[in-house]
């Protein structure tokens, strides 16, 4: 029954279609898009400048009171700014902040993963309880519990200088990032180690750091890829739910759902135009990671 | 409260006997193992970077106490002692006394603060639970039933949605509905329980819990599905099919009973993702529970309660994990011989 359903998500890759789906298209277009408009927003002339209040023939506006219209696209907020111009501009924080400590989660989740995946034995043991433990405090708890810290430590440490609020979240996020991307690599690793091409590496003397880098890691890539993308959405979102709890940076889309909600009868465009540039970015990188995983037949690849 | 402990032990008691106590002993060591690093480490990144112990009792009550207040403090938790010291005094403090500190911002002790938030935390986390499983069954049923088809399409984009939508969004979304806009809901979750105020409780509850339902339900969809389509390919449904039985009574009776380990590992696996999104649930809609606690904590540094909330936590994490995976092998004893044989 199965041949007349090409695009089926249960069937193995091979019998897919490779012409990309609409929704990819869309997803990529949307976060490449959004990259480039909050790289380019302050050079573009129908983007006010998002720390300018919304002036009409010199005077400051009062709270909500333009709605979404051709003077602010998408309205006003509770002090008078540019809700259209706030939103693209805070874009740039949570791209590079979700980027950057994806990257870092990537290099040490993906190290402490092969380790473990790879050299077994008392290295496994340990590296598999340090994930157990990470897991077992829920992820945004972890968040709360560092960032504060991070924030206290700074006073008493002078060497922290230089770890702005951003940089905290950054460490945080990409800590909660290793857990998951250890045991998903270290589980790959672990088929992959005994399968022939590594022991004919190893047959003919060639060094561990050699097989990890030439025959295991070229293999381990794709899943990487899946997960960073899915981890992507997710630490986008943990982002802005810190910022939500007041506990991330002001300048995020997290803030200014959590600054405007409550007058949320008086200006819904405050408060619903970050939610949806939230939802639609975590949404994007979900879907690439979505049909990565189905490209290259990830299992687990849920974080 | 006590009550609620002693139903506790006594279920995970009868799950350990039910599951085989060699596999139970085994998963209980590792999970102790596990509280033991995770709570020290806590305690470690709490107390660090203080340069003497009465700066130490300063930060850990939060707020301004006076002189004798913090001496007091030094002496009745031995802060002048070096950390792992300090973390075997806790521990006992911790399990035998009950003693989770003092917060001199709230004026009572800790274990007085959490008692009733634990309880709103847990019922959350439960009806959210319940919730996701009352959608996510049927929705997975008729999916798998219907596979390929235009239903089963849109259930799986709404599975997808849901998923990944942040609950920040999900829930600012469902309180401006139904809360500003149609005033089903009252916009201030008030502290109340089912056997005080039954008709009080639900509306307090039904909406936070509801943000919470629909990723869990989404998860659970997705785990369902796909076990279900492969139980249905198996030679037991073809037979029972071949019997007569009807559709009904295979899908409900044969294939979903078989299928329903998956359900249970995804309420396991999902656990951790719950309880931080209870943190930003309790907070958007002022509920009263360990979440919205933890943030007040964390923002006005009250040290004492962030450590022994999130202590509870990690608690309550290993405890329910550890339920969870006796269950599994209670309702499948293949998973107890397998785990026995390995």
């Amino acid at each position: 029954m199965n041949d007349e359903l090409p695009e089926d998500a249960t069937q193995p890759h091979g019998a897919r279609r490779r012409r990309p789906s609409v929704w990819l298209v869309l997803a990529v277009a949307w976060l490449a898009g959004l990259a480039l408009l909050t790289l380019f927003a302050p050079i573009i002339p129908s983007i006010r400048d998002p720390d300018a209040k919304v002036r009409i023939a010199g005077k400051v506006q009062a709270a909500y009171k333009l709605g979404p219209g051709n003077t602010a696209w998408w309205g006003t907020d509770r002090l008078g700014f540019d809700v259209f111009a706030r939103c693209i501009a805070y874009a740039k924080n949570s791209l590079t902040m979700g980027f950057v400590s994806m990257t870092i989660g990537l290099i040490v989740g993906g190290t402490l993963g092969i380790m473990a995946g790879y050299f077994r034995g008392w290295v496994d043991r340990v590296i598999s309880i340090i994930i157990d433990c990470l897991l077992a405090v829920p992820a945004l708890i972890l968040a709360l519990m560092l960032i504060q810290r991070l924030d206290d430590l700074k006073e008493t440490w002078s060497f922290l200088g230089p770890l702005t609020r951003k940089w905290q979240i950054i460490l945080t996020l990409s800590l909660l990032a290793v857990a998951p991307l250890a045991r998903i690599v270290r589980a790959q690793t672990m088929a992959l180690r005994d399968r022939e091409f590594v022991l004919a590496a190893r047959s003919i003397g060639t060094s561990n750091a050699r097989i990890i880098r030439r025959e295991l890691l070229p293999n381990l890539v794709p899943t990487m890829v899946t997960v960073a993308f899915t981890g992507l959405g997710i630490l986008v979102s943990a982002e802005a739910a810190l910022a939500f709890l007041q506990l991330g940076i002001k300048e995020s889309w997290g803030y200014m759902i959590e600054a405007n909600r409550k007058q949320i009868d008086k200006g819904w465009w405050a408060t619903l135009f970050p939610c949806l540039m939230l939802f639609l970015t975590v949404m994007s990188a979900n879907l690439i990671g979505d049909r990565l995983a189905r490209r290259f037949d990830t299992k687990e690849a849920s974080v | 409260m006590l009550i609620v402990i002693l139903v506790g032990v006594a279920l995970l008691g009868l799950l350990i006997w039910r599951a085989g106590a060699r596999y139970a002993l085994q998963r209980l060591l590792q999970l102790i193992v596990v509280f033991v690093i995770v709570t020290f480490a806590i305690l470690v990144v709490m107390r660090i970077g203080a340069r003497n112990p009465t700066e130490l009792a300063f930060r850990m009550l939060g707020g301004q106490p006076s002189p004798d207040v913090a001496a007091n403090a030094v002496k009745d938790y031995h802060l002048d002692r070096n950390l792992v010291v300090q973390y075997l005094y806790w521990l006992r403090d911790f399990f035998v006394h009950q003693d989770l500190g003092y917060s001199l911002k709230d004026n009572q002790t800790v274990a007085k603060l959490l008692g009733p938030r634990v309880m709103t935390t847990v019922l959350l986390g439960l009806y959210a639970i319940i919730f996701g499983l009352l959608i996510a069954i049927p929705t997975a049923v008729l999916a798998a039933y219907k596979r390929d088809r235009p239903i089963d399409r849109i259930i799986n984009l709404f599975s997808f949605v849901g998923f990944g939508v942040p609950e920040v969004v999900l829930g600012v979304l469902l309180k401006l509905l139904f809360v500003v806009h149609w005033k089903i809901f009252p916009a201030v979750g008030t502290k109340m329980y089912p056997w005080n105020d039954f008709g009080g409780h639900v509306r307090n509850y039904f909406l936070p819990a509801l943000t919470l339902a629909i990723p869990l339900a989404s998860v659970y969809v997705r785990f369902l599905r796909s076990d279900m389509i492969a139980t249905l390919q198996a030679d037991f449904v073809t037979l029972a099919t071949a019997k007569g039985a009807s559709p009904t009574r295979v899908l409900w009776r044969h294939a979903l009973r078989n299928s329903l380990f998956s359900v249970v590992t995804a309420v396991g696996t999902q656990l951790g993702a719950l309880i931080g999104g209870t943190v930003v649930v309790e907070y958007l809609f002022d509920l009263e529970g360990l979440g919205s606690q933890l943030v007040n904590s964390v923002l006005s540094r009250d040290l004492f309660t962030v450590q022994s909330l999130v202590a509870v936590i990690v608690a309550l994490v290993v405890v329910i994990n550890l339920a969870v995976d006796l269950t599994y092998s209670v309702i499948d004893p293949r998973v107890r011989q397998a785990r026995a044989l390995a």
